[in-house]
């Protein structure tokens, strides 16, 4: 797994340097929680017809700032990044709440607030 | 497209593929199939790692004031994985898979609500042991202290 | 004016195996935006996995997930933890478990062909090919001693041997099930309205399959070379003679095409398994606690299957991710569904094989 680490302001433009659609896979968005009320996020890729390791992006960043979102080039991350909206209570740009949980629901089961 | 209208032809004078019901064979369950969980207490060394590695916790264990512990086995929650066959250090003796099927769970018999209280039964019946256990042996301890003391 | 009409389907329909909501706003026939509501069936196993339940159980529970692909999520998870735990698995469980995996991969293939098939009308060819896939039931539950919920797996190896019985009873179904499967190519392929009507209707093109990050079956009807089996090496896929499948065109009989040429390989490949089956132990001995981070693909039937498992030496893991193959391949859905008539929506959504309890999970 090769590790990269990014931050807020730089994350779009390196994720978009790097993703090559002929040639990447993009796997999925993951989040962990993080010490200290931070959340971890990682853009994992591929690549297609190739044995290789996974690609891993990953930004660590408070709970409470509003994530850059990815579906300008990878319009298909828009469900991964949905549901870590829903999961985690985090914010992405144009992600609604929604996917998997109701009005009624609990705030986001997976964050570490949990009641 | 012929070939088609071939098969379409050819299907007019064969029989249907479907069996009415008494020529259809009757199903048999293949051998070790993967049913009930079957107990015997007199073969178990009440280790409990059954109870551990059960995920959905259909082995559950009561303590009596004795330290006796009783073994209760709930066959609707079961998966039927065998996970607890594997942990046990006596398998085939203590705890063994039969090839039975599964009861079904009648609406009178309240399956789930009576489980949930047999559950909190037990985990009281735990820790009200241990907690006898402790104050014996801080009542053990104190006496022990006395003793040398005199 | 508003010039589009709203038509909903779902999340109760005729044609829908699974509760999805869709919203399609059409005009005249044509459908030109979609809305999809997946979320119905979310239970909340990630959460269960990294709370409730302890690692060496997880694998009982990721495999409820799905009921089709029960084999392929627990082996996803079991793959991860043995990384996590540095085990090193025999060749003999490693066959045994690419042989349940294959029998997965067709009998969950006859699922989708035969839904396929509904969605045109031929009601009678459903049963038949439901009727069919019991051949592969039958193997799988002689196999594992269940039909549906296999548990198979355990960590460090697999819980079940393959006894000699139980291999003669997997190629003796085979060779009944082969000649079937060819009666179905011809079908499929000579049939007015399997073949020649679904020529064309949802398509997919190449350049949206790479935009849309497609997979499994999807991807390969539209020709983008893309199968985990060959992208990964933890199973040694190229010596029971995988090749890759692809098809062109994206349609919906390009998808039918590539899933029954997949069966038919399985077939191919389960054969070589049992006969080349090595010999060896089929539990390995596993100790300690998971620790640090592996992400493990799987190539589920309906495409690539993923787990992220984080452990931090406890037995409670800190993280368990489940990517599906239906989640990813949703917004290729909604791309294909757009410009399409609506009268094909069921067509296509069954040729999809969309499985909504693995997406909400
Ligand atoms: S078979 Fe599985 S679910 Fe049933 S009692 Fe044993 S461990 Fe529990
Ligand atoms: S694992 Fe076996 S010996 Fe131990 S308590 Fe359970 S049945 Fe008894």
């Amino acid at each position: 797994m090769n590790k990269i680490t990014v931050n807020l302001e730089n994350v779009v433009e390196t994720i978009k340097a790097f993703y090559n659609p002929a040639a990447h896979h993009f796997l999925t968005l993951n989040a962990l929680n993080a010490p200290d009320d931070s959340i971890e996020l990682e853009w994992i890729f591929t690549r297609y017809g190739v044995i290789d390791e996974p690609t891993v992006f990953t930004l660590t960043c408070k709970r409470d700032v509003l994530i850059p979102s990815v579906t300008s080039f990878i319009p298909s991350a828009i469900m991964s990044e949905r549901e870590t909206v829903d999961m985690f209570g985090v914010s992405i740009e144009g992600a609604k709440r929604g996917l998997y949980l109701d009005e009624d629901s609990r705030e986001m089961p997976l964050g570490r607030c949990r009641v | 497209m012929l070939n088609a209208l071939i098969q379409a032809l050819k299907n007019l004078i064969s029989p249907p593929v479907t069996l009415q019901y008494p020529l259809a064979e009757d199903i048999t369950l293949p051998a070790q199939y993967r049913g009930l969980i079957e107990y015997s207490a007199e073969d178990c060394i009440f280790c409990d790692k059954c109870e551990h590695a059960c995920p959905p916790r259909a082995i559950i264990f009561f303590q009596e004031a004795n330290g006796d512990k009783v073994y209760r086995y709930n066959p609707h929650l079961c998966i039927y994985c065998g996970e607890c066959v594997r942990a046990c250090p006596k398998p085939q003796e203590a705890l063994w898979q039969s090839e039975k099927k599964q009861p079904f769970a009648l609406r009178a018999e309240n399956v789930n609500s009576e489980w949930k209280v047999w559950e909190e039964r037990c985990s009281e019946s735990r820790d009200a042991f241990a907690a006898a256990k402790k104050a014996k042996k801080a009542a053990k301890a104190q006496s022990d202290g006395q003793g040398e003391m005199q | 004016m508003k010039k589009t009409v709203e038509i909903p389907l779902g999340s109760q329909h005729i044609s829908l195996l699974e509760p999805i909501r869709f919203r399609f706003h059409c005009e005249n026939e044509v459908i030109r935006d979609v809305d999809a509501d997946v979320g119905f069936v979310h239970r909340g196993v990630e959460e269960a996995c990294a709370s409730r339940f302890e690692f060496k159980q997880v694998g009982y529970v990721v495999a409820r997930v799905c009921g089709l692909c029960a084999i392929t999520h627990s082996l996803g998870y079991t793959l991860a933890v043995e990384k996590l735990l540095h085990v090193e698995t025999s060749m003999r469980i490693k066959y045994l478990r690419m042989l349940m995996v294959e029998l997965d991969r067709i009998h969950s293939h006859m699922l989708c062909l035969a839904h396929t098939a509904e969605n045109a009308g031929f009601e009678a060819l459903f049963m038949q090919i439901m009727n069919e896939r019991e051949l592969v039931m039958d193997v799988q539950e002689a196999l594992s001693g269940n039909r549906v919920q296999f548990d198979y797996i355990s960590i460090g190896g697999v819980n079940r041997d393959l006894s000699a019985q139980a291999g003669a009873l997997v190629l003796r179904n085979l060779s009944l099930l082969e000649p079937k499967i060819d009666e179905l190519f011809e079908r499929f392929t000579s049939n007015w309205s399997l073949s020649l009507k679904y020529r064309g209707i949802g398509a997919l093109s190449l350049t949206q399959a790479y935009m849309y990050n497609t997979l499994g079956p999807l991807a390969r009807a539209a020709g983008l070379e893309t199968d985990v089996r060959l992208e990964t090496n933890d199973f040694p896929y190229a010596q029971i003679g995988f090749e890759i499948i692809t098809e062109q065109g994206g349609d919906i009989y390009a998808r039918n095409l590539v899933r029954l040429r997949e069966i038919k390989q399985s077939i191919k490949m389960v054969r070589h398994i049992i006969e080349g089956l090595p010999e060896g132990a089929i539990q390995e001995k596993t100790k300690g606690k998971p620790e640090g981070e592996a992400i493990v693909r799987i190539e589920a039937p309906r495409g690539e299957l993923m787990y992220l498992v984080r452990g931090n030496k406890s037995s409670i893991l800190e993280r368990v991710r489940i990517k599906t193959p239906t989640f990813s391949g949703i917004p290729a859905m909604i791309e294909i569904f757009k410009g399409s008539n609506f009268a094909d929506a069921p067509a296509i959504l069954a040729s999809f094989d969309p499985c909504m309890s693995c997406t909400a999970k």
